[in-house]
Formats: C-alpha cells, structure tokens, sequence
C-alpha cells in the first residue's frame, strides 16, 4: 500500500504543480529555439518553448512528493481518496486545457 | 522564414520514425497494463503481467517523450511557427492540447505501474491502480492519435 500512496501523491502534485507553472506563469527554464539558448525566465518571447521547464517543476515536485509519502512515519491513511484526488486534479486540467482549445477554434 | 539551425532539425525524420515506433510500443504497453490491472481488480491473479508491463510501460513512455522533447524545437519553428500558425491555427492548438495529455498521462501511467508492482491485499487498491491506469491509457490513446493527425499534415523535418 506505501507504493500506491507514494505513486498517487505524486502524481496528484505533479498535476497541482504543472497547472500552476503553466497558468500562473511561474519562472521556469524555457528555451529558445532560435537563439539556442536557455533561461530561467516568467516571460515568454516569440518562439520561446516553456514546456521543458513546466515539466522538469512537476516532474521534480512530484518525485519528491513520493519520496515524502515514501520515508513519511504517519499513520498510514486510505489510498483510494487520494486516487479519486489525483484523477479529479487530471480531469479538471484536461477539461481546462480542451476549454482552450475550444475557446481558440 | 527562419533559416539559422535548430536543434536536432537534420536528424528530424529519424527522430520522428522512432518517436513513432515508440509511441505505439507506449500505446501498446500501457494498454496491456491497463487491461492486467483491470483484471487485478476483478480478483484475477495477474501479478506476473502487472510487474512486466508495469516497468514496460512506464519505460516506453518515458523513451517516446525523450525523443519528442528533442523534436520539439524543429516542429515549433518549421512546423508550427512556418506553417500552422498561418494556415491552421486550430491543429497548433490542437497539438498544445496533446502535449497537456501526454505530460498528465506519464504522471498516471507512473502512478499505476508504480503503485500495482506490490498490490496489497487491500480491495479498494487493485481498483485504484486500475483506475489510474485506465484513465492513463486513455490519455496515451488520445495524445497519440493527435499526433498522427498533426504528423500526417505536416510532419517536422519535411520543409
């Protein structure tokens, strides 16, 4: 059971985590194709890609989530809520991310 | 037109085939892991596949998203920015969309496999590695259907 919990708290943050980078414009690594050349920058400028920092942030964030509920001492708690938890976080990104796109056709 | 160099732009067709290759060895195995884990939740005894493709899966995907990070830049300069940005900017935002389901469905398709390596005896967990897993399998279904469409109307490394 210690495996699924670490598996779902990690995916439940790094899906927390990739809204929040790609909403709120949090400064991630982005990389500019053109001028080759990588900072860690909010902005994003013409051909700029910031999908390589948003992903490193909730790869990063998700796998030391895991690792806390991992090595955590607590009392160990139901997983199913946390499952239920995270497929909410992946389905409401999914309706969010489909809203856009709907919105931009 | 940008004509400076682009990162991995001269590999860009073999990048691209085994991309390919490897998005349907993803589909393949997430699929497998999905039904042995539905199985697992109907009290099957299905450990044996559970452990095999659930470090299959997980590897694959891994491998097709590495390959698609390396084609990224060329298919945002040549493909995106050059042509359907202009020409059809529903496909461009249609592609976005993919890269959103596939970042999601390797943090499920992780979870699952991750999480049905040691399946407890508990009831509620064998159903929710299966959930996880069913909806991961979805996602690695969709993102790889978009990404044939957007392939078949302009691959990256054609100009």
């Amino acid at each position: 059971m210690r495996e699924l919990r670490a598996a779902v708290s990690g995916a439940c943050v790094f899906a927390v985590v990739y809204f929040l980078a790609g909403t709120l414009r949090l400064p991630v690594l982005t990389y500019d194709p053109v001028a080759r050349t990588i900072e860690l920058t909010a902005q994003r400028n013409g051909l700029s890609m910031r999908y390589f920092g948003e992903l490193i942030w909730a790869v990063v964030a998700g796998s030391c989530a895991g690792a806390a509920m991992w090595n955590s001492r607590r009392p160990a708690h139901p997983g199913a809520p946390l499952t239920v938890a995270a497929l909410v976080l992946v389905g409401l990104q999914v309706a969010f991310h489909l809203s856009r796109l709907l919105a931009a056709v | 037109m940008i004509s400076g160099p682009i990162a991995f732009e001269e590999s860009a067709r073999t990048l691209l085939v085994v991309h390919a290759v490897l998005g349907f060895a993803a589909v393949f195995t997430v699929t497998h892991h999905a039904a042995a884990a539905l199985l697992a939740a109907r009290g099957r005894r299905v450990r044996r596949q559970l452990r095999r493709f659930g470090w299959m899966a997980p590897a694959t995907l891994a491998a097709q998203a590495v390959f698609g990070l390396a084609l990224y830049p060329a298919y945002r300069v040549r493909v995106r920015f050059a042509d359907l940005e202009r020409t059809a900017p529903a496909v461009a935002e249609l592609f976005e969309l993919k890269e959103h389901l596939a970042a999601l469905a390797l943090a499920l398709v992780f979870a699952a496999a991750f999480g049905g390596r040691s399946l407890p005896a508990e009831p509620a967990a064998p159903r929710a590695v299966a959930a996880l897993s069913v909806c991961g399998a979805a996602l690695v279904w969709t993102a790889a259907l978009i990404g044939l469409y957007v392939t078949a109307r302009h691959p990256v490394g054609m100009s």
